[in-house]
């Protein structure tokens, strides 16, 4: 961390997410982390950003803090527009129309593919049995995954989180990697970047292997590649990721009013 | 139309039975459901429920952790930043109930295609994952086969996928404001009720308050469940607690978190049902039990002034009560 800023983690992931995010996008955001991460982007430098979470709530920014839902009222009380599920992830997203959307990730793989649905101890196996651990499955995520023009996955970088496969597809990436998505036949064109505490990953043309693309300032490739479980490749142009501004920090905690990112 | 209020008793004892597909707000997890009816389920002793949520609330997290549930489908299967749902966690991870998972749009194109009475949905989200390779339903078969089947599109034929219609037996919608013919206003997103009201071939209506029926003539552009497809209408305040129901009351963060670690165990979940769910006989002892400090906090919520256009047709508790009265003595 730099003298002059002190910033968590979490908060320099949200703001490298943020910057993914532009002026202008049709954009969709889960709650928790992604959803700072968007309204951070709308606060910063996205202005004209147009937003909306998956139950149909339009116009709406948080207020009193981090919502707790996609229907708490800390969104109900500015928003413009209450519509529905399948307005908001059926027409704007599964249809294609959606610009970009952000996900998180319990375990996420080389080509992107996500896990949310849970921990099993190894491999399912042919036949399907329920998980050590039961998250909380696939929610929106999936359909942003297939549907969105592009998604930006988050996720703590940790070593049992970066797979080289993951146990279980809740959102595609890539799939098998090469043109596997291509095949598919999604409408969505599939993960622009996986945005980690550690560093920022990104798909590699042709193979859509992710390779590492830069490292925040107080982490190294040797530190990611550690907490990486596949040969992770660092691409000829990565570097070091420029540090949060005064002025992104301070707009990331109007939004994270109650500081749920600043917490360990 | 004629008056559909009954109470909370009443509507569990007429429309829920043993094995029964049961579906429930379509709430997100945060947000509307009717609750309190999976309370009423539990004090009559409903069992081997097929549970058809949405999305996974503190309903199914209590119904799973009680063991009444044998299997469920859902979306989302936990309480979004409240955390996992420990009460169905532990239902799944002990092979106790099976929970098929789809999408949140997979759910909602399901309902609309129960809506529809259509014989399939098309799908081309869920497909090319483990949504579609795996179902808890049909473990032997992998991939699975008759969960999303692939299926051409005769126009360009691509392969896509094909999701079964739900048509729960009985779906217990809560709604912000209804009048006692069944017209229900709902503030906040609708998430999948409307698809979900008429997908169900029986509707409940869990409404925090009635009112008049000129407020439903006033507004009947909101009006997003009309009374010829509902059965029975229940006035029950506070029926989405402890989650938040849009202009009349917030989630209450302390009992959401406390109720989620208390399903953790089978102990706590006995002491949750002897405290919550056994604890109260009629409105009044419920609201007693939430407490009457918690109730005036949680109702002097930010998004109040949504339900200041509706507030002069609200009608006073006591006019509901003799409305219920009069068709359960008709009954």
């Amino acid at each position: 961390m730099s003298a002059a800023l002190d910033y968590s983690r979490q908060e320099m992931m949200a703001i490298a997410t943020g910057r993914e995010i532009r002026d202008g996008e049709l954009a969709i955001f889960g709650v928790g982390l992604s959803m700072l991460a968007g309204f951070f982007a709308h606060a910063n430098h996205a202005p004209n950003l147009r937003s909306m979470t998956e139950g149909g709530v339009y116009g709406a920014t948080p207020v009193g803090g981090l919502p707790w839902g996609i229907e708490c009222n800390r969104l109900a009380v500015n928003a413009t527009s209450f519509t529905s599920a399948l307005d908001a992830l059926g027409f704007l997203v599964a249809s294609g129309r959606c610009d970009v959307g952000v996900i998180g990730a319990a375990q996420v793989d080389k080509f992107g593919n996500v896990n949310t649905t849970g921990v099993w101890d190894g491999d399912i196996g042919p036949r399907y049995r329920p998980p050590k651990t039961r998250m909380p499955g696939a929610g929106g995520a999936n359909d942003i995954a297939c549907g969105a023009k592009r998604f930006i996955v988050m996720a703590t970088h940790e070593l049992k989180r970066f797979a080289e496969k993951v146990t279980y597809i809740s959102s595609p990436g890539y799939l098998d990697g090469g043109d596997a998505r291509e095949r598919q036949g999604f409408i969505g064109g599939g993960p622009s970047a996986i945005i980690t505490t550690l560093g920022i990953l990104r798909p590699e043309p042709e193979t859509n292997e992710f390779v590492l693309d830069g490292w925040f300032a107080f982490s190294s490739v040797e530190e990611i590649k550690a907490n990486t479980g596949w040969d992770l490749r660092v691409a000829p142009h990565a570097g070091k990721i420029p540090e949060p501004t005064a002025i992104e920090l301070a707009n990331l905690r109007k939004v994270d009013e109650t500081g749920a990112l600043r917490k360990k | 139309m004629p008056n559909k209020l009954i109470s909370l008793a009443e509507a569990v004892r007429r429309f829920s039975w043993d094995g029964m597909q049961y579906a429930s707000g379509a709430a997100l997890p945060v947000g509307s459901d009717a609750i309190v009816f999976g309370r009423e389920l539990l004090r009559q002793k409903r069992r081997n429920l097929h549970g058809v949520f949405h999305c996974c609330g503190q309903q199914l997290n209590l119904l799973a952790a009680a063991g009444v549930v044998a299997k469920a489908e859902c979306g989302f299967a936990a309480l979004e930043v409240v955390g996992f749902a420990n009460g169905l966690r532990r239902a799944v991870e002990s092979g106790r109930l099976a929970l098929e998972d789809y999408s949140n749009l997979a759910m909602t194109l399901r309902l609309l295609g129960g809506a529809l009475n259509w014989p399939f949905v098309p799908a081309t989200v869920n497909i090319g994952s483990d949504l579609q390779a795996r179902s808890a339903f049909s473990p032997d078969e992998y991939p699975a086969r008759s969960k999303i089947p692939a299926v051409t599109d005769p126009f360009s034929g691509k392969t896509i996928g094909a999701f079964s219609p739900l048509k729960p037996d009985v779906a217990a919608i809560h709604v912000t404001l209804a009048d006692a013919n069944g017209n229900a206003i709902l503030l906040g997103t609708e998430w999948s009720r409307t698809e979900l009201s008429r997908a169900a071939k029986k509707v409940v209506l869990i409404a925090d308050a009635i009112v008049d029926p000129a407020c439903i003539r006033q507004f009947p552009n909101l009006v997003r469940i009309p009374d010829i497809i509902v059965e029975a209408v229940v006035y029950w305040p506070f029926a989405a607690w402890p989650h938040a129901s849009p202009g009349m009351y917030d989630m209450d963060e302390e009992h959401m978190f406390f109720m989620n670690k208390i399903l953790a165990s089978e102990q706590g979940t006995a002491e949750y049902i002897r405290d919550f769910v056994e604890n109260f006989s009629d409105i009044e002892s419920y609201l007693d039990m939430i407490g009457r400090d918690k109730i005036k906090a949680l109702s002097a919520s930010t998004s109040s002034f949504l339900l200041d256009p509706y507030r002069r047709w609200i009608l006073p508790p006591e006019d509901v009560a003799s409305l219920t009265l009069s068709t359960e003595l008709a009954a």
